[in-house]
């Protein structure tokens, strides 16, 4: 019932809201206005498909569960190490693959805390997230690293199909990880630690190696991220951090756009494109943005006291 | 050449000789039950054999050849596969997913969820003539469909020997039945299958051999079709009861907890009991058979479905435990360290935490009364501690019981709920806690007990009631009943009927 509920009230929310944008603001539905929006759902769309990954192999449990809150932080961190290194002249491919590779690093250190240490994800994550913040003092001196780069140039200004860069890079990486954790054995597997860790060691499965595999994922997407972001503010900026709420509340949000109620990748979607295009809506229609942190406020709330009613009814 | 044979187990954890010398014989292509008491080894048997544990001494023969240690995938390698109690499938799974998740069907990198979807229908529907619609979540079907998926599951990795540990625990009646014929079908399909469990009639209904293990030790092998279920039932529990009952006489006044007709769904059905000013009544049942909810109910911590509750002749609405504790309701629960005695907290803050409000003036708390009580409290209780400002924590388990029980003997209560009372606790606790109970009566209090130790049921109380899957399958007057009866109404061996036909009437 209040499964039936949650489902049919999300998605008629979000119909609800491009309807009562469409009709108050009257640029709200052209081409380049939705296309806009998928530009600038990007950073946190791939950020929160990263929250998303550890999520599904963490459990949803918000306290216990998978978490991972270094994601902000670990986007300034590849963004300033992408900066750097380009100012510094490394060839194009290796300050990426050097980016990717500081994402996947910090993606392993957490996934360690977790499965070696047995920290709570919610404690482990929220001390690396301090641990990276300062490195990226260290190495940004908290100031704004500009740099250049035919690849930046490319993200935030190319467009192929007549859609930008940004928002390939937010439906691709979507489409992969889609089939990586959807479709794939491995995908069924990591819901199924997540969700019943003993129903998985049962059936033979190494949770330990799946759960780390999730942060790697979570780091990836992190420096994915990063690269979207260098090309945004054409370098590294400060105040990354500022994004995890946000990313937070759409990982949560994507919850209710899913038939099983449970986190994907494509409900993560659809969520980074409902908040997108209520920041955008908002922007039309000359409403401060400070009121979308509000609504996300609010948003999480619900997200999270609906998540957990439904936990307390239903699980056997 | 049996299917399965293990030869001489012995396994020690710590102190505790869990299975001192343990032998277990499956046939190929037969049902081969083993039966035990709580504690009497058969959960670290299973464990031995699923590769969980590992056996001090001894070994585990699958079709013939020996193996001196086992792993978990070496064991389903070899093709024995477990039913566990637990239902060990993600809710948010389809039958599908559910069915082959860890050994999926694949197309190409990914998995074929129409492949999986169809095979999931043609399995169920051939093996169990069951069918789901399709794209069916796992948190969509009841308990027994769970069951049949986890069998199923079992199955499809085409397994020489099953399992079943404790398989029938959350099934009602028709469950239990359907469960026993797919059990007897498997084995003539030439499975060869190992049934633990709780309830003798099942044992006994689908079985061809069972052995009875005892203090870590297997005592008996019986093949049912020759043996009672009141036999097996004696064979399992074999002891005496000592002397280490002390009875006080008191004289019964007027009834003080009525309950009537109390049902919560799945749990149980139609209670009806009442315990008296200054009786003990004692109250058992194997797990599942609702004793421990019904205790739960009488404290508020669970809510009934129908069926009423009186206290002194006054109707109770319990909603929570405030509410009973208010009405005069004290409960000492089993999980002492979580939920009887605050560990961290002193021998004095523990006595007097149930009831602040009468040490206590205008709302701050009366250092003098407080000590005084609890002074009288130790040494009344003979509570070993180093004084009254020890931390409860560094008390022996029997002790802190006895501080769990003090709690409430610092405010009167009316009628006193102990679960499991004696639970780790060692003997000469035990007998100065039946001291305690038979003190409370004494003062007036009515007791009801559950406990799953019979002997201490029939040594402390005056009337016991027997549940078997949520009813009340007997009632017993203490003197006039033994162990085995006991074992076997909780078991079920003993039909209901003939029960209640030899039942004691009392006024």
């Amino acid at each position: 019932m209040l499964e039936a509920l949650l489902r049919r009230g999300s998605v008629g929310v979000f119909l609800a809201i491009l309807v009562g944008f469409a009709v108050a603001a009257p640029n709200f539905l052209s081409v380049g206005n939705l296309a806009n929006v998928f530009s600038q759902s990007a950073i946190l769309g791939v950020l929160a498909f990263g929250l998303t990954c550890v999520i599904i192999g963490g459990g949803s449990n918000v306290v216990a569960g998978g978490l991972d809150l270094s994601l902000a932080a670990n986007l300034g961190l590849c963004a300033a190490v992408f900066s750097r290194l380009n100012n510094v002249g490394l060839a194009l491919w290796l300050t990426v693959s050097l980016t990717l590779a500081c994402g996947v690093a910090v993606g392993l250190v957490n996934g360690l805390a977790v499965v070696l240490l047995r920290l709570p994800p919610l404690l482990a994550t929220l001390a690396s997230m301090n641990v990276l913040a300062g490195l990226e003092l260290v190495l940004t001196e908290n100031t704004v690293v500009s740099t250049d780069s035919p690849l930046l140039d490319l993200l935030s200004g190319g467009a192929w199909l007549g859609v930008p860069a940004l928002a390939w890079v937010l439906l691709v990486t979507a489409g992969l990880l889609t089939l990586l954790i959807q479709h794939s054995p491995y995908g069924l597997r990591l819901h199924a630690v997540g969700e019943y860790p003993q129903a998985a060691e049962a059936a033979g499965l190494r949770n330990a190696r799946y759960v780390l595999s999730s942060y790697l994922l979570s780091g990836l997407c992190a420096a994915v991220a990063a690269l979207c972001s260098a090309a945004f503010f054409s370098g590294s900026t400060t105040g990354s951090g500022d994004m995890l709420l946000s990313v937070v509340a759409i990982a949560f949000l994507g919850v209710v756009f899913s038939r099983r109620l449970v986190a994907s990748i494509p409900g993560t979607l659809f969520a980074a494109l409902l908040i997108g295009f209520l920041i955008n809506g908002f922007q039309l229609l000359n409403v401060s943005s400070f009121w979308v942190n509000g609504v996300q406020g609010v948003l999480i709330l619900l997200v999270v006291a609906a998540s957990s009613a439904l936990s307390r009814g239903g699980h056997p | 050449m049996p299917a399965l044979h293990l030869q001489h187990v012995h396994k020690r954890f710590g102190a505790t000789l869990a299975l001192d010398g343990a032998s277990l014989k499956v046939e190929r292509g037969t049902v081969h039950g083993l039966v035990g008491e709580n504690g009497a080894g058969k959960s670290t048997l299973i464990k031995i054999l699923a590769g969980i544990h590992t056996a001090d001494a001894g070994q585990v023969s699958i079709d013939g050849q020996s193996y001196d240690r086992l792993s978990p995938r070496q064991v389903d390698a070899l093709g024995v596969q477990f039913i566990h109690q637990e239902r060990l499938l993600p809710a948010s799974f389809t039958v599908g997913e559910a069915l082959f998740f860890g050994h999926e069907l694949r197309r190409g990198p990914f998995v074929d969820r129409r492949r999986q979807q169809r095979e999931a229908q043609r399995l169920l529907a051939d093996y169990f003539d069951l069918q789901f619609p399709a794209g069916a979540l796992v948190s969509e079907l009841n308990s027994a469909e769970r069951q049949v998926l986890q069998i199923t599951r079992a199955l499809i990795r085409q397994p020489k020997i099953l399992v079943f540990d404790e398989p029938s625990v959350a099934l009602v009646k028709r469950e239990v039945d359907q469960l026993l014929r797919i059990v007897r079908r498997l084995r003539d399909q030439g499975l060869s299958i190992l049934y633990i469990s709780h309830y003798l009639q099942e044992i006994d209904s689908v079985c061809d051999e069972v052995t009875v293990l005892r203090n870590g030790r297997d005592v008996a092998v019986v093949e049912p079709r020759h043996t009672s279920s009141a036999e097996i039932a004696r064979l399992m529990v074999n002891r005496e009861v000592q002397e280490m009952y002390p009875k006080a006489r008191v004289a019964l006044g007027e009834p003080l907890l009525q309950v009537k007709s109390l049902s919560l769904a799945r749990r149980y059905r139609h209670i009806d009991l009442q315990v008296r000013r200054g009786e003990i009544v004692g109250l058992t049942g194997l797990v599942g058979s609702g004793a421990k909810e019904l205790i739960k109910t009488l404290f508020g911590i669970e809510q009934a479905d129908s069926g009423s509750v009186h206290l002194q002749g006054r109707l109770l609405r319990l909603r929570s435990p405030g509410q009973a504790i208010a009405a005069g309701i004290a409960l000492v629960p089993e999980e002492r360290r979580s939920q009887g005695i605050a560990p961290v907290l002193s021998v004095l803050e523990n006595l007097t935490l149930a009831g602040l409000g009468r040490f206590s003036r205008w709302g701050l708390l009366s250092r003098a009364t407080e000590q005084v009580e609890t002074a009288r409290l130790i040494d009344e209780l003979a509570i070993k501690a180093p004084g009254p400002h020890a931390a409860v924590s560094q008390l022996s388990g029997g002790n802190q019981q006895k501080v769990a029980l003090g709690k409430w003997l610092s405010r009167r209560s009316a009628v006193y709920l102990l679960d499991e009372p004696c639970v780790g606790v060692d003997v000469g606790a035990k007998v100065e806690i039946y001291r305690l109970i038979g003190r409370l009566v004494q003062e007036g209090a009515a007791v009801l007990v559950l406990s799953s130790d019979l002997p201490e049921l029939l040594g402390i109380s005056d009337r016991i009631l027997v549940l078997h899957r949520g009813e009340i399958a007997g009632e017993f007057h203490a003197g006039e009943a033994d162990s085995d009866q006991l074992l076997a109404c909780a078991t079920g061996a003993v039909p209901a009927a003939a029960v209640r036909a030899r039942e004691v009437e009392h006024a």
